[in-house]
This record gives structure tokens, C-alpha cells and sequence, in this order.
């Protein structure tokens, strides 16, 4: 007979996993500091840190969430609520070469067309493969695919039992919007209270804003260093900092710190004319989310091969606008603006086309791009309607436009040999290289 | 199979369908009479009406490709996003004063940037449709309306009164009430309609002026009054989905012998099962209440799941329902879930259910008789 503990160890079992490839990860990060690779260790200890506490919360019957980086996370780190994000597992095995087995798992329960990401993620939660929470926040923007993702939830048979709230997004960017969003995220802390019996106390609140503040700034002037030519970083950077501001450490005194030694080590690079390679010749926009799957091979490869440097993308783009913490008033509304307008991928997918596109010029003209990259992975269908918007775009600022046709997730979909392939003509026909 | 009834009322309503400007549309045109075209029944087409104007549902009704759209769209776009705006790229929506778009899907919302930076239409907006169906989402809705009818009012140098209001709101309850009575039709063992001509007055209704429409679908049912119903079909299914305005695609179906007597699509019961209160104290207040909470929803409504299922339950035993078709649109993320869950809860139900992907305009015909054919077996027909 499968008891309630057996059940519990089979939904922690792939989180479990995964915390223990990090810990071996951060160990031999801590082993061997080098250079920006210093960086890798804190960060993935953190990680291991946020692992833990989400365990201990389950085996202990302690509250803690499932949700997003776009859901206000400030919120549960104020009201001491581990969290997590049911997505992030499938991130981070896009690197796993088993990964295929368990896509192709999906098929048979949603087809193929939904993004990878949330059918992975649907299919464990069907199978009951996946840490139960006390509650879950549900991320109703910036895709369908999210929206429906926890819509599924709510007819599984035991997630459906979990309380669920989720903030409802206005398509606009203005004060209306903001206000509105605001007093839906007081709603979420009202829900919070109630089903966690946890309370949020304001002043703990502005602490981590306060924090996170700090974190944004440190974030702003380490992408300021971005621009040099040649760019001190390379892939990837702009994903551990979204990772550290957004996700991991959230208002927490070491994010800050790792973002200060983050900003040393670019400012040093700077001063010292000292480029992420020798020879930089091609510095790329890549205006999506970086694939973990691609950073082993395509990245190193580009830089290699090709003196390609992915000087911005869509995740490491920080327009971020520092929080007001005089009031609670002010607080919440910098939260909905963080969370609606700031936040990757929310500020680009969830609104008009405007936002997006106005990203691209933004981005050309003050990192020195010469060449934007849209991956398109197959479940970012909004951007995907936005390709012609973008080549044109591209055209008028005079830099050249890649479109790929990827999956994040799945090699298979377009193999990075194929990836590498488009690189090399387009680069050449380009005059890139 | 199709009806036996000689209805002229219903021919027209087969060839409105067919073409995106209807004769009662050029009429309406030739006389001066302006249109809107909105692409999501979300849109409050009360407004337009109130507005002296022609809502009309945006369709690509004899679309043949989409090579001018194809340049904008990566291939995971979905077929219905692409016919529209080739459709636009065209000049075939020249007809048009204006257009509203919803952030409806990640698909059709983008239609409304590629349009506006694309095509030449005078008047273009898109409104902010929340994802939850509570009393601050009734708000919003009710602002973003007040919003649209302000805009409307500018451009269009009309006046929007209350009165006006009113009276297009009764004017388009009368529309929901006449297509209750067509489909209380459907619910006879024998009745004296088909599926597709069915679908055909529901597309009419969103494509011409709506008092007109009325006037016709009232002849209609005094037309059915009497008739022979149909009696050759093997069993009776329902159809649930997304924007399926094709009545030729339900009439593969009904050719293998599944007669379709009811559906929940954004051309069917949803756009029309209830009414806008006419009773209530402001009518954009009321129009937002409908819209939002008390109309069925389409799954991108968060949390409304239950009142969905409970739809089709409700059909399930009013029809004499024994099987049900998913439609979805091929990369369709809101009814691929959709779809899935419906079908976890009637199978065991035994109820069968089956989902079958297509593209916007109809095609492997082939394929989809094989499926459907394969459905009735199961069902045991």
C-alpha cells in the first residue's frame, strides 16, 4: 500500500535530484575560483539553499509555494514562505540528456505544440511527480501556455485541492493598470494570510524592497559595464543575475553581494580593455530566454569559432525602476510595476507589440549590437507573431536578423548542429565575419 | 444530410458565410451604413450597434493562402491569425471603418500590431480583457468600454446616449433569445435542422445589420414550424472549440452520419446562451457584467472552468448528447488544455470524446471522415 509519506518522497524525488547535481555543481565551483567563474559558486549554493528549505518545508509540513518570478516573490521571501517555482526543474534539465524520454512522455496527454516547458511541468503534476504546496500563486500572464498550466492544475485531483490565486494582468503599462495590479497583489497577500497563516508585516516587507533595491542598482551599473567594446561578459551572466535578483536571492543581503563582486569583476575587465574573447567581431542581442540546453556547446562555440558574444539578452535587460518604500501604498504599486513592466519576458510578451519592439532599439543603440537574434523557441507564440515587426525593425537600425525556430527544452527540434549552421551563412552572408 | 425545409431565409444565411461582405452587408454599405469588425465575441458589439455602426466579427471566409501573411508570422502561428491578416494585407477588409481587437490569445492579439502598422484602417484599438471573471474584472471591463465608447464617439463624431445603448442591447438580446428558440429546435429527436446550417445563422448573425438578421431569423423559424426533421443520422454529437465559422467542416462530419445538434464555440451557444441584463441601472455596467461574468467563457477565462464543463454537461443531457468533438486550432494552447480536461472528465463519464486539430480553412477532408468514422464506431453507431 503507497502511504502519504511514500507519496511525498515520490514528489520530492526529482526536486531532491536536482538540488544534489547543484550541490556537486557549487562544490566544485567552490573548489577551483576563477575569474568570472567565482561567480558560479554562491549562486549555486543559493540555489541548493532554496532547494532545502522547500524540502524541509515538505517533509515538515511547513507552508511553502509554488509560483513565479513574476508574481511579487518580494512578497513570500517578507512573510518567510519558501518558494519555488514549478517550472525551473525543466530549465535546468534541458541540459539533462534524458530529457527527450520525458517530452515525448507529454505527447500523449497534450500534444505536441504546447511549449515544452509547461507540458513537462503539466505532465508531472498529472503524474504527481512534483513538490505539493500549500498554495500555489498561478502566473496568468505572459502565455496561454502559463495561463492554461495552472488551469490544469485546478481539475488534477490532488493539485486541485491546493488553494490557488492568481493577479489578474491588464494588457497596459499605465497608472490605471498599475493601481488595479496593485490592489490585486493586496488580494494575493489577503490570500497568502489566510492559507498559510502567515503575516505580512510591512516593515520586514520594505527590508527585502529595500534589498531588492540595492540588487537592481548593483544590476543596472554592472549592464552599464556591458556596453563596453569589447564586453567584459559573455552568455549566461544576464541569467544568473536575473536568477539571483528575481528568483534565488531574492531582497537578500548576499544577492547584493554577489551582484557587487559581479560588478567588480566587470569593471576590472573594463579597465583592463579586456573582452569575454580576444577578438570580438559579432555582439548579439539574443532577445529571448538563454537555453541551459545550448550553453555547453552553441555559446562557447560562437564565441570561439566566430568572435560572437552575446553582449544582451532578453533576460539580463534590466530597465528596472527602484521601488518607493515610504508607504504601503507605494510599495505595492512597485510591485505591480516590477511585476508587470520590468520583469523579462512579462514586460516584452504581456502587452502590445510596442514594448517589444521598442526593446530592440533600445538595446541596438546602447549596447553597440550588431546582430539581433530571435531563437523563437516553439511556445513563444506572441513573439513569434512579431517576426516581421522585428525584421523590420532590425532593417531600419541597419543590423541583421536571425530567426532560428528552436525549442528551448528539446535538442531535437533543431539540432545545435543545425543551430550552428544557420550561424555560419548567416554570418558570412551578412558580412559579419 | 441537410434539412428538407425550403427556407430562403436560411440560403442567405448559408451564403453570408461564404463571402466576408454579405448582400445585406453591401446593402447596408451602399446606403451610407458603417462597419466594425471585432475579432473576439468578447467585444462588446452593443457599443458598435449604439454607435450607429455594423459589428461585425472578423472571419477569413474564402481565404485561399497567406503567402503575404507568412512573411510576418513564424510557422507556429496559427492558421486563423494568418488567413485574417493576409486577408488584411489583401485589401479584402477595405470594407471596413474601423477594427477592435482583445488580447484574446497570444495569437489573434497580435494580429491588431502587424494590422496597425500594415494595413490602412481609419479607426483601430484594442481593449484589455481580464482573465478573471470577479467584480473588480467586471470594473475594468466596464472602464475599458467606457474607454472604447469615448474613442468611438471622437472618431466618429456620433453621440453614444444610454438610450442608445439600451436599445442596442435589446436589440442583440433579441438576437440571443431567436437563436435559443433555433437551437430548442435541436433538442427534438428529429430536428429540422443540421449542424452546419446551424453555424451558418449563428456566422450570420455576427456579419450583417443586426435588426435585419433578426427580422430574417424570425422567418426562419416560422419556416421550421412543421417541418420534417431528420431522421438518417447515426448519432448525436456536440461540438466544442474555439472560432469554427466553417459550416463545410461540420458537414464532413454530419455526412458520416453524426448529426451535430449543439456546441460551446465563440460561433455558437457561448456568444448567446444568456442575456445582458435589461434591467440594470448603467448599461455599460450591465454589458460588463455579461462579458465578463455571466456569459460562458472561452478557457482563457481563469478559474471558470467549472461553469464550462458545466456547459457541456448541461448540453450532454438537454441534447440527448452521445459523443463530443473537441475542434482546436493546430498551436491552440488554450484548447489543447482545454481539450485535455474536458476529455479526463466525460470518458469516464462515458461520455466519448474525441479531439481533432485542424486548420483554419478546411481541409484533409479525407482524414477528418476517417476520424469521425472512427468515432461513431466507438460510439458504437
Amino acid at each position: 500500500m503507497v502511504t502519504e509519506k511514500d507519496k511525498q518522497k515520490r514528489r520530492l524525488a526529482k526536486f531532491i535530484e536536482e538540488r544534489d547535481s547543484y550541490e556537486a555543481m557549487a562544490k566544485a565551483f567552490g573548489q577551483s575560483p576563477s575569474g568570472t567563474d567565482k561567480l558560479y559558486a554562491p549562486l549555486t549554493e543559493a540555489y541548493v539553499g532554496q532547494h532545502n528549505d522547500v524540502i524541509r518545508a515538505a517533509e515538515e509540513g511547513l507552508p511553502f509555494v509554488a509560483s513565479y518570478y513574476g508574481c511579487q516573490p518580494e512578497i513570500y521571501v517578507a512573510m518567510d514562505l519558501p518558494w519555488y517555482t514549478f517550472l525551473t526543474p525543466v530549465f535546468t534539465n534541458a541540459m539533462n540528456p534524458n530529457m527527450g524520454d520525458e517530452i515525448d512522455a507529454t505527447e500523449s496527454l497534450f500534444g505536441k505544440d504546447l511549449c515544452t516547458a509547461f507540458r513537462v511541468a503539466g505532465y508531472w503534476v498529472e503524474k504527481d511527480l512534483a513538490p505539493l504546496p500549500t498554495v500555489v500563486i498561478a502566473m496568468l500572464h505572459p502565455c496561454d501556455a502559463s495561463l492554461m498550466a495552472h488551469q490544469l492544475m485546478q481539475t488534477n485531483e490532488i493539485w486541485g485541492k491546493i488553494p490557488m490565486f492568481g493577479c489578474d494582468p491588464p494588457y497596459w503599462d499605465d497608472e490605471r493598470s498599475l493601481d488595479y495590479y496593485a490592489k490585486e497583489t493586496k488580494q494575493m497577500i489577503s490570500f497568502l494570510e489566510e492559507h498559510t497563516g502567515r503575516k505580512l508585516d510591512m516593515d520586514r516587507l520594505r527590508e527585502v524592497i529595500k534589498e531588492s533595491n540595492k540588487m537592481y542598482e548593483l544590476w543596472m551599473e554592472y549592464n552599464e559595464l556591458r556596453r563596453a567594446v569589447p564586453c567584459p561578459h559573455g552568455f549566461g551572466v544576464g541569467l544568473q543575475a536575473f536568477g539571483v535578483a528575481l528568483n534565488i536571492l531574492v531582497g537578500d543581503p548576499r544577492g547584493t553581494q554577489w551582484f557587487t563582486d559581479l560588478v567588480d569583476d566587470a569593471e576590472q575587465l573594463v579597465r583592463e580593455g579586456k573582452g569575454k574573447v580576444d577578438n570580438e567581431r559579432v555582439r548579439m542581442f539574443w532577445f529571448d530566454v538563454v537555453s541551459l540546453g545550448l550553453s555547453l556547446d552553441l555559446f562557447p562555440w560562437l564565441e570561439q569559432e566566430y568572435g560572437a558574444v552575446n553582449v544582451m539578452d532578453m533576460f539580463g535587460y534590466c530597465p528596472y525602476t527602484l521601488i518607493d518604500t515610504s508607504s504601503e501604498k507605494t510599495m505595492l504599486k512597485g510591485l505591480a510595476k516590477r511585476a508587470l513592466c520590468d520583469a523579462p519576458m512579462m514586460r516584452q510578451a504581456r502587452g502590445v507589440a510596442d514594448n517589444w519592439i521598442g526593446d530592440i532599439r533600445q538595446v541596438v543603440k546602447d549596447y553597440k549590437i550588431n546582430c539581433v537574434v530571435w531563437p523563437g523557441h516553439m511556445g513563444h507564440k506572441d513573439g513569434s507573431a512579431n517576426v516581421g515587426m522585428m525584421r523590420e525593425t532590425c532593417r531600419e537600425l541597419g543590423v541583421p536578423f536571425l530567426h532560428i525556430g528552436m525549442d528551448n527544452f528539446d535538442e531535437r527540434y533543431t539540432t545545435t548542429a543545425e543551430i550552428k549552421e544557420m550561424f555560419s551563412r548567416f554570418f558570412a552572408s551578412m558580412g559579419l565575419v | 444530410m441537410e434539412t428538407k425545409v425550403k427556407s430562403k431565409a436560411l440560403q442567405q444565411f448559408q451564403e453570408a458565410t461564404e463571402t466576408l461582405v454579405n448582400p445585406e452587408l453591401k446593402k447596408w454599405m451602399e446606403q451610407g451604413g458603417k462597419v466594425m469588425a471585432l475579432f473576439c465575441s468578447c467585444g462588446p458589439e452593443e457599443i458598435i450597434t449604439a454607435a450607429g455602426m455594423v459589428p461585425f466579427r472578423a472571419r477569413a471566409a474564402g481565404s485561399t493562402g497567406t503567402e503575404l501573411a507568412d512573411a510576418h508570422f513564424a510557422s507556429i502561428i496559427c492558421s486563423f491569425t494568418r488567413h485574417c491578416f493576409n486577408m488584411g494585407l489583401r485589401g479584402d477588409y477595405d470594407f471596413i471603418d474601423g477594427a477592435v481587437w482583445l488580447n484574446t490569445c497570444d495569437h489573434a492579439r497580435r494580429i491588431y500590431d502587424n494590422w496597425k502598422r500594415k494595413v490602412d484602417t481609419p479607426f483601430v484599438r484594442i481593449m484589455s480583457l481580464p482573465k478573471k471573471t470577479g467584480e473588480p474584472q467586471v470594473e475594468w471591463y466596464r472602464d475599458e468600454m467606457a474607454i472604447l465608447k469615448e474613442a468611438l464617439e471622437e472618431h466618429f463624431g456620433v453621440e453614444i446616449t444610454d438610450e442608445r445603448l439600451w436599445q442596442a442591447i435589446k436589440t442583440h438580446n433579441e438576437t440571443r433569445r431567436l437563436l435559443r428558440q433555433l437551437y430548442e429546435l435541436r433538442k427534438q429527436d428529429n430536428p429540422p435542422v443540421t449542424g452546419a446550417e446551424a453555424l451558418a445563422v449563428v456566422v450570420a448573425s455576427t456579419a450583417m445589420p443586426r435588426e435585419r438578421f433578426n427580422q430574417m431569423l424570425k422567418e426562419l423559424l416560422e419556416d421550421l414550424k412543421g417541418a420534417e426533421g431528420i431522421k438518417d443520422y447515426r448519432a448525436r454529437l456536440m461540438i466544442v472549440g474555439g472560432i469554427l465559422d466553417d459550416p463545410g467542416y461540420i458537414k464532413v462530419i454530419e455526412e458520416q452520419g453524426g448529426l451535430v445538434v449543439t456546441d460551446s464555440l465563440c460561433f455558437g451557444t457561448r456568444i448567446f446562451w444568456n442575456d445582458v441584463d435589461e434591467k440594470a441601472g448603467d448599461p455599460l455596467q450591465a454589458l460588463a457584467q455579461y462579458y465578463i461574468a455571466d456569459r460562458y467563457s472561452c478557457p482563457r477565462m481563469f478559474q471558470d472552468y467549472p461553469r464550462r464543463a458545466g456547459l457541456v454537461r448541461d448540453m450532454i443531457r438537454d441534447f440527448k448528447v452521445d459523443g463530443i468533438i473537441g475542434e482546436r486550432l493546430i498551436f491552440c494552447d488554450l484548447w489543447t488544455i482545454e481539450h485535455y480536461q474536458l476529455g479526463k472528465e466525460f470518458k469516464p463519464e462515458g461520455i466519448p470524446y474525441i479531439q481533432l486539430d485542424r486548420e483554419y480553412v478546411l481541409g484533409g477532408i479525407g482524414q477528418l471522415r476517417t476520424r469521425v468514422q472512427a468515432f461513431l464506431e466507438t460510439i458504437g453507431r
